[in-house]
């Protein structure tokens, strides 16, 4: 309905996180890949250390480590001894290479530096390109679904235009959204191949920062999507892609080489996972899988059981613009209400929202939110939800307040039982924490 | 505001006070590791608890790196807020200034600090952004100081952004103000930055001893108190390597007599208690410090002993950076662990020196990063258990190697006797948790053959 912004000269807790971060993400959705972020060195250390701390897991970046002296001269010079030492000492099968707000005003133009030299070095049989992301537009998730754009621009490059597809009708090309965690995007995966469809989803963090001890430590990504199955993708019969930032990728698809798309906004709560299922149902002609009629009678009955809980209750909510108009749906669904809604960005899926959404910070969620119950956003909000009394939940990123963070589910049936009982169980709690006071006042 | 004291500040390459024969090396494009000068900075300063620390530039700078040290507060809270200027376009095509200026005001006027720190960046670097102007207006108008610091990412690393810190509070802080009158005058301690209560630690041992701490440079300080560490009769440098400069300044300005020391291990807590009383020049002081120091080196030895026996002949290979590469080593000597690797990267040339003094001619010196060959340290040298800061906890994990965290995202204090023991505790916990052996082993359906080829 409204999109707002509380009038303030600077940040205060910012909640937006820099766009580079959301390309070194994506990459790691893909397997034996080395995001190359142009800029100085804390534009790759700081991503590196917060992705690190978030799930857990070593993550692949390198930096051009760029010094003043650099910049002002030939800041393609560090660039170029990045790539070359990069491709000699690693080998990566994808390498992206990320513009910063440093590159980005002193104005280095490494999109035609990295065509040449991809052309003087002849490099061929892998995945090079570039992505322009300055951070001050957009936040995490943009910086991933650009990224996604232009990893897809490369591979259509490499494999030509329209023409040469054979299009496999039950391959499925699944574009996830940044907002979901490495545990979602495998549930999706599941869901849509128990309609009898192979997925390749891209990227696909499921594999790769799920964990897992496979291959031991390797400089480069250990996991996601081989750059065989992304050429492969190309054939996909239809794009599913999940999350209103992931629409443009799908739309590059289709505009390219023809592959029909169809974006879910979310995949979150009943309702969402219904339209879902209910898509796949019509498109495969097969059944809904029992178990998913099953999760669904699992989930209505969790939400029953649960309602006492939710009643009268408020809920105050900061999340990048998919995540939060997910996260909003499921509340809506709750029936609780909504005190405050937050993002970090404006998009046009936000502006269509037909609640009031605030453009800002955590800061705004402590102001907008005052007497809400239950506070929800990344692990920055954890001194805010204390100064207001609300019950803090975890979501987003960052989160390194809790174990396992990254691989909880919020897609599916059984994704919104997760959260229906993570919330349920923190108003009980702080529900007994409040009679036990009162308790002892008396 | 004006700098207080026009003083020449030296034009060494890494803006050093003292110079070094190592200036900051050029990191290597594609290989570079660890954070910019800029982190540097907020590494030193944003132990000031009471400030606010605002980041003059686009939201990634602050988006990314506030609340990510484990720096802790015992009772004011602001530095741990995250304030940015948060430039748009449209703020980089017709300058940021006005919008530096409304933000101080904004800060100045809704959380009162006793002062506010504004962080460059490349972006508000490479505009030619003039914030000192800006901070000293600022400064004037509401009558709190406000303090620039310049040490945008690309100056350099993270090292010369620490010493760029100091050289801001050198400039604008040490000797603005006066202790009170009640103030009990003793020791500033440099470059101890609180991580995990490890302050608190050395703040009791010291009071034990009847030691005052006159200022924290800056692990829970507050404001007030570094405006008057210039009335301190001793520094003692807890890293060296970052504010080293800063002492020996102190030194010459107001003829504070420094000393380095660490905190990480008996011996070295003994040692640096002593240089104390010994600066301190007090008989009687010395004499407290030998019955305290002696007492508790006894206590900590009866505790110690069981851990000893199990810690005995096992080896580690320690990756952390300045003084902790030596430091650490005693540490682990006295609890029987040999160091067989040792990073070396973030070290002064005195560093090695003393990594030299503490370890046989068997140990490895890593000079430079990449956790590729850190752990081919370890294989190679039989290593039982790696010793390295978070951002190579998880690379650890992943080649099943016990690991315990050393740097600023820690959770442990290891300082002082009391941290010794605790750090014998982790060591032992780590080396002997079933996960170890349960990991190694495989599935029983693949017992046959190897799972997979390394």
């Amino acid at each position: 309905m409204t999109v707002n912004r509380r009038k303030k000269p600077a940040s205060v807790n910012p909640m937006k996180i820099g766009q580079s971060l959301g390309a070194v993400l994506a990459l790691q959705g893909c397997y034996r890949a080395m995001p190359l972020i142009h800029g100085s060195q804390g534009c790759s250390a700081f991503p590196k250390a917060l992705l690190t701390r978030h799930f857990r897991e070593p993550i692949a970046v390198q930096t051009s480590a760029l010094q003043e002296m650099d910049v002002i001269f030939d800041a393609n010079r560090n660039l170029e001894e990045a790539l070359n030492l990069v491709l000699s000492k690693h080998r990566p099968d994808i390498i992206g290479i990320i513009g910063t707000e440093l590159t980005d005003v002193a104005g280095v133009d490494y999109q035609n530096m990295l065509k040449s030299y991809k052309r003087e070095r002849n490099l061929r049989g892998g995945l090079a390109f570039s992505v322009v992301l300055p951070d001050f537009r957009g936040s995490l998730e943009s910086g991933f679904s650009s990224t996604v754009e232009a990893m897809i621009d490369e591979m259509i490059q490499q494999v030509g235009h329209r023409g040469q597809r054979s299009v496999n009708a039950r391959q499925i090309t699944l574009l996830p959204g940044s907002f979901l965690t490495p545990a979602d995007v495998m549930e999706l995966k599941e869901i849509i191949s128990s309609f009898g469809f192979e997925v390749i989803a891209l990227p696909d963090i499921s594999t790769s920062l799920s964990g897992h001890l496979l291959t031991g430590f390797s400089p480069l990504t250990r996991g996601g999507v081989p750059l065989d199955s992304m050429l492969q993708s190309l054939q996909s019969g239809l794009t599913i892609a999940v999350g209103g930032s992931m629409e443009r990728p799908a739309r590059r698809l289709h505009n390219a080489i023809g592959t029909p798309y169809k974006v879910f906004e979310g995949a979150m709560g009943l309702k969402a996972t219904d339209e879902l299922l209910h898509f796949l149902h019509q498109i495969s002609g097969e059944p809904v899988p029992l178990r998913y009629c099953w999760q669904r009678e699992n989930l209505l009955d969790g939400m029953l059981d649960a309602h006492f809980q939710f009643a009268g209750m408020s809920v105050v909510a900061a999340l990048e613009p998919d995540h939060l108009h997910s996260v909003s749906g499921w509340l809506e669904e709750l029936g609780v209400e909504q005190k405050a809604l937050i993002t970090s960005f404006e998009t046009p899926l936000i502006a269509g929202m037909k609640r009031e959404v605030w453009v800002g910070d955590l800061d705004d969620a402590e102001v907008l939110g005052k007497g809400a119950d239950l506070w929800i956003s990344n692990s920055h909000g954890i001194a805010g939800a204390q100064r207001t009394g609300a019950a803090f939940m975890p979501a987003g990123f960052p989160v390194w307040n809790e174990l396992g963070a990254y691989m909880s589910v919020s897609v599916g049936y059984r994704g919104a039982m997760e959260w229906s009982n993570k919330a349920g169980n923190l108003f009980m709690q702080r529900e007994a924490g409040s009679r036990e006071s009162s308790v002892r006042h008396r | 505001m004006d700098p207080l004291r026009q003083d020449e500040f030296d034009s060494q390459a890494c803006g050093s006070i003292a110079p070094k024969a190592k200036p900051c090396p050029r990191p290597k494009p594609g290989e570079a590791v660890g954070g910019c000068s800029f982190d540097g900075a907020q590494i030193t300063l944003l132990p000031i608890m009471d400030a606010a620390h605002l980041v003059h530039g686009p939201i990634a700078c602050a988006g990314n790196s506030w609340e990510s040290r484990g720096t802790l507060s015992s009772g004011p809270s602001l530095s741990q807020y995250g304030f940015a200027t948060d430039l748009t376009d449209s703020d980089i095509i017709f300058g940021g200034e006005k919008k530096l200026k409304d933000s101080i005001d904004y800060i100045a006027g809704r959380f009162a600090p006793p002062a506010i720190f504004v962080y460059s960046t490349c972006v508000t670097a490479l505009t030619g952004e003039d914030m000192d102007a800006v901070c000293k207006e600022a400064a004037d108008r509401i009558g709190i100081p406000v303090i620039p610091v310049n040490s945008p990412g690309f100056v350099g690393s993270k090292n010369l952004g620490n010493r760029l810190a100091g050289d801001a509070l050198l400039q604008y802080v040490i000797g603005t103000g006066e202790p009170e009158p009640e103030t009990d005058l003793g020791v500033n301690l440099i470059g101890e930055y609180n991580i995990a209560g490890e302050m608190w630690d050395i703040e009791k041992l010291m009071n034990s001893a009847g030691i005052a701490v006159t200022s924290r440079i800056t692990g829970d300080a507050r404001y007030k108190e570094i405006t008057w560490a210039h009335r301190a009769r001793v520094n003692m440098v807890v890293c060296s390597r970052a504010l080293l400069g800063l002492a020996k300044e102190m030194e010459s300005r107001y003829g504070i007599p420094y000393f380095e020391g660490s905190f990480y291990g008996a011996k070295e807590t003994t040692y640096s208690l002593r240089q104390m009383a010994y600066l301190m020049n007090d008989r009687e002081m010395e004499r407290r410090v030998d019955r305290l120091t002696e007492r508790e080196e006894a206590r900590l030895g009866q505790e110690l002993r069981p851990y000893r026996k199990l810690l005995r002949g096992k080896r580690a290979v320690l990756y952390t950076g300045g003084v902790k590469s030596w430091s650490v080593i005693s540490a682990l000597k006295e609890l029987g662990v040999q160091v067989v690797g040792v990073g070396t990267n973030k070290s002064t040339e005195d560093d090695v020196r003393r990594i030299a003094d503490r370890v046989g001619d068997d140990t490895e010196y890593i000079p430079e990063g990449g956790a590729s060959r850190i752990i081919k340290t370890v294989r190679e040298r039989k290593a039982d258990i790696m010793i390295a800061g978070g951002r190579n906890m998880y690379v650890a994990m992943k080649e099943q190697i016990p690991f315990i965290d050393i740097n600023q995202e820690r959770h442990k204090a290891y300082a002082g006797y009391e941290g010794l023991l605790r750090l014998a505790k982790e060591l032992t916990y780590s080396l002997a948790n079933p996960i170890w052996k349960l990991a190694a082993s495989p599935a029983p359906w693949d017992k046959e053959a190897p799972p997979y080829d390394r």
